[in-house]
């Protein structure tokens, strides 16, 4: 706690220098006056700065920049989890415990939502408050969505996944956590300034009249990306680099595949969102004029640069969520993965083509009537890709012998069944003649939280409960697990299903209020997603609880063939004794003779 | 897998298929009012009945992968499989690349074309927006309106803007939508059929459909699609009682 305290302190004196303390001189210099928007944006960097200094980056690395003795922080237990701590495994601990928490947070966001949809006209938020509400808990959601499966998950097991003692710049890895606590704190800081109103999407110009939230939604944002940035290049260099002897690229586990795939997207397209949102706050703050239509620029600009990214982020989230439920449904089939190759050409050709889609989200725009059909065209033809994923599912779910515990249960039904759901309603909103008409209407809610909440955050417990004796050393209790998963299934979607009617019979997005025709159906919506919220936090509370109280658990309870499982749980720092030999195919069931690796020491090779 | 199996298998697949397709015809729109809304409602169910085999065959290999699963305890023994036959992948391949590409060309760009396909039209309307109301100009008799009203049967083009942020202009009986553009004039060319207001339905409003600010969810205004006679008689009247300089 001794560095969270340095870095807030560091970082608030950063703030009031180069914020308060420069606007002072300027205005004792003669110059202007400024407004509280640009001393809050002037004064971030430095804040920032002080921040990561003082939470353990000046210590661990910027002292050697100035040839003094860098001072690694060494703290005991689980201190080590609030210092700047380089060891993948605390790293990806973080990563999983803030988004978690956040994530709880912005879904009491949801259901703040859902009491005000529960009936039409206005019952207990206003409209200003609704917008500001949706924004807050889209953006959040946005960010657990891209960091959680990639950033937690990514970082505890890619490494241990691989064979290697560590990610390959660790530092870098440790700056890439300690960039989010200030994210956190920008967006809930906007709140005290006016907050956010426009989503997640930030279009201008309204985005350019709003109060100051919106600049520091940006700034926000903007360092969100830049640890997006320095993740994806962390994987991609440790997934190329620092494989064991033998591990090549056809015997990688299809999770680090899906994680390699999802970090080219996340340090190749995160740029393009920063890129838009400081324009934006450049139009807001200097005079600029790039989306100001009455000064020559296009609101339409924006879109296209923003979509441009954002589109590739939607893979960014759900392809880490492939590979987990690939990977979980390999080993509880106890059979290899099917079609393997077919997999991980399914995953390379979606990242060949999400750069090549980005204006389905722009058909109602307004943008030029010659632009729809070929994006129409590269949209459905991602479908194919897509289904070679599904393809591999169900070979491997054909061809095995389900072993039926919870995590096979959010991963082969609880993933595939939503995600179907959420994969073709796709195809309707790629179609024109459709998404004219279910643009920006719930059907569209619903379409993409099939995806991320139906497809990602399924396979995401699915991780949680398949990986939890490895992370924690102990187990979950496996008939509370079950009773979870039929409970967060059942009632996601009772609240989710309807949405799509609703969509269809014309109601439309970031909206308080509608048509009263629409109450009932409305309604019900609002209760399943209660029911939704008490099981999603009944299964987190379950599993915080056997976190602690938890009975001890086997090294390898799944009897699971890749080497995370041939480690102690959880594992010593730098993983492996020695370099593991791999020898063969990650998933050898049932291949009498075939083993996937040799482990140095003493210790098993199943 | 036993031949049984097998069999029972693809029975469950052609049986839900058959039941998807089925669905597709069950009347689950709000009112098609216009030439535009028949199209997406013909192009929604062509979608929904070539995905219902691809629905039925996932919820199949699913079921069946359940109705043999080898229990909660502790690890089964592991499946022993033969080699993978690689024509399955490619046969897949083909088959999602096939339906892909009749999805693009039907309803896809087919849709397109009989949606935005045809710019005639008889009748001009021009949509204002801003935060948060519309108003409704007929430049061919200067008459101005803070509600819209079309004759059915006749086609007619609207043109929309916007004096400050974004706004989509949308009716939700008519299935189609446009944002205005501060800057820009876009267009929406749609076909009324049906003579009905917005008490007949709510689809028959005018609904700002893209985030504006506090008062976006009730940027609305009533509809009403009306016979030519009613429409032409409600032009004149309104343009006897306009006051100059004032909608
Ligand atoms: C209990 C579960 C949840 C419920 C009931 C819920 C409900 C809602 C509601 C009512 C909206 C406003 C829709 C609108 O008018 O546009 C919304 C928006 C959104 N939600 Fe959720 N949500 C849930 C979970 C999630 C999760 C887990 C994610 C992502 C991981 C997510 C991502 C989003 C996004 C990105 C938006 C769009 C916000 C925007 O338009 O800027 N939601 N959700
Ligand atoms: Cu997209
Ligand atoms: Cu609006």
């Amino acid at each position: 706690m001794r560095f969270v305290l340095r870095g807030l302190t560091w970082g608030a004196l950063g703030y009031l220098g180069g914020g308060p303390g420069l606007a002072a001189l300027v205005r004792w210099l003669g110059g202007p006056a400024w407004r509280l928007e640009t001393v809050l944006t002037v004064g971030y960097p430095f804040a920032l700065a002080g921040w990561l200094a003082g939470i353990g980056l000046w210590d661990a690395w910027a002292r050697g920049w100035f040839g003094l003795a860098v001072r690694p922080v060494h703290a005991p237990g689980w201190r080590r989890y609030f210092t700047f701590c380089t060891d993948h495994k605390v790293i990806g601990l973080q990563y999983l415990v803030t988004f978690v928490g956040l994530f709880l947070l912005a879904g009491a966001m949801a259901l703040l939502m859902r009491v005000e949809l529960a009936w039409p006209g206005r019952s207990v938020v206003g409209p200003a408050a609704f917008n500001q509400i949706m924004s807050l808990h889209g953006i959040v959601m946005i960010a657990v969505a891209v960091a959680v499966v990639l950033g937690g998950l990514g970082n505890y097991l890619v490494p241990l996944m691989i064979g290697a003692p560590d990610m390959a710049f660790p530092r870098v890895n440790a700056l890439s956590y300690w960039l989010v606590p200030p994210v956190a704190l920008l967006l809930l800081g906007a709140q005290l300034v006016g907050g956010f109103n426009t989503g997640w999407t930030a279009y201008p110009p309204l985005s350019e009249i709003n109060p100051a939230g919106q600049a520091l939604f940006i700034l926000a944002v903007v360092t969100f990306g830049l640890s997006s940035i320095l993740g994806g290049i962390n994987f991609v260099v440790t997934i190329a680099r620092l494989r064991a002897p033998g591990m090549t690229w056809g015997r990688l586990p299809i999770f680090v595949w899906s994680v390699f795939a999802a970090s080219l997207l996340s340090f190749t397209f995160t740029q393009y969102l920063a890129a838009a949102l400081l324009m934006v706050l450049l139009d807001r703050q200097v005079g600029m004029a790039f989306f100001h239509f009455a000064r020559q620029g296009t609101p339409l600009l924006y879109q296209h640069v923003f979509w441009f990214y954002s589109h590739p982020a939607v893979y960014i989230m759900i392809l880490p969520a492939f590979g987990v439920a690939l990977e979980v449904i390999a080993h509880s089939a106890r059979t290899p993965l099917y079609a393997y190759r077919w997999a991980v050409g399914g995953f390379l050709g979606i990242v060949g083509l999400s750069p090549l889609v980005w204006a389905h989200h722009m058909f109602t725009s307004g943008m030029r009537e010659g632009l729809h059909a070929p994006f129409l065209v590269t949209t459905e033809a991602i479908s194919v890709p897509t289904g070679l994923v599904f393809l591999s599912a169900l070979g491997t779910l054909w061809r095995g012998r389900l072993w039926l515990r919870t995590p096979m249960l959010f991963a082969g039904v609880g993933f595939l069944w939503n995600f179907l759901i959420g994969g073709l309603t796709g195809i309707f909103n790629a179609d024109v003649a459709t998404d004219l008409h279910l643009h920006d209407t719930y059907f569209v809610v619903s379409h993409f939280h099939y995806t991320i909440v139906g497809g990602e955050i399924f396979a995401l417990f699915a991780a949680l409960y398949y990986w939890f004796p490895k992370l924690t050393g102990r187990m979950y209790h496996e008939r509370l697990g079950r009773l979870h998963f039929w409970w967060i299934f059942l009632a996601y979607n009772a609240t989710f299903l309807p949405m799509f009617w609703l969509g269809l019979h014309g109601m439309n997005r970031r909206i308080g209020d509608y048509p009263p025709a629409l109450a009932g159906v409305n309604l019900f919506v609002s209760v399943a997603a209660f029911l939704l919220g008490a099981g999603v936090l009944a299964a987190v509370a379950s599993l915080g609880q056997a976190w602690v109280r938890g009975q001890r658990a086997a090294a390898n309870p799944w009897q699971a063939t890749t080497l995370e499982w041939q480690v102690p749980s959880p594992p010593p720092e730098h993983n492996f004794p020695a370099p593991p030999q791999v020898v063969g195919p990650p998933y050898p069931y049932g291949q009498p003779g075939l083993r996937h690796a040799v482990m140095p020491a003493a210790g098993g090779d199943r | 897998m036993p031949l049984t199996d097998r069999w029972l298998a693809l029975g469950l697949w052609v049986v839900l298929s058959a039941a998807g397709i089925a669905a597709a015809r069950i009347d689950f729109f709000p009112p098609a009012g216009a030439r535009e809304a028949q199209v997406a409602d013909a192009a929604f169910r062509l979608l929904m009945r070539l995905a219902a085999p691809v629905f039925a065959l996932v919820v199949t290999v699913l079921v069946v992968a359940l109705a043999r699963r080898r229990g909660h305890g502790d690890p089964p023994p592991d499946a022993v499989v033969g080699p993978e036959h690689p024509a399955v992948p490619r046969a897949w391949f083909g088959l999602t690349a096939a339906l892909a590409a009749y999805v693009i060309y039907n309803p896809g760009l087919v849709g397109i074309h009989e949606m935005r396909g045809d710019p005639q039209a008889d009748v001009v309307v021009r949509v204002d927006a801003t935060s948060w109301y519309w108003e409704v100009t007929y430049p061919e008799s200067g008459v101005r309106s803070r509600e819209v009203v079309l004759p059915a049967g006749r086609r007619v083009r609207v043109e929309i803007t916007s004096r400050d942020v974004l706004h989509s202009f949308w009716i939700p009986a008519f299935r189609t939508k446009v944002d205005a553009v501060p800057g820009l004039r876009t267009v929406l060319l749609v076909t009324p059929t049906t003579v009905a207001t917005s008490e007949t339905h709510h689809a028959y409003r005018l609904q700002c459909a893209e985030l504006c600010g506090t008062g976006h969810d009730t940027m609305r205004a009533t509809v009403r699609v009306v016979d030519e006679a009613t429409f032409r008689r409600w032009l004149q009247e309104q343009r006897r009682t306009a006051r100059p300089g004032r909608p």
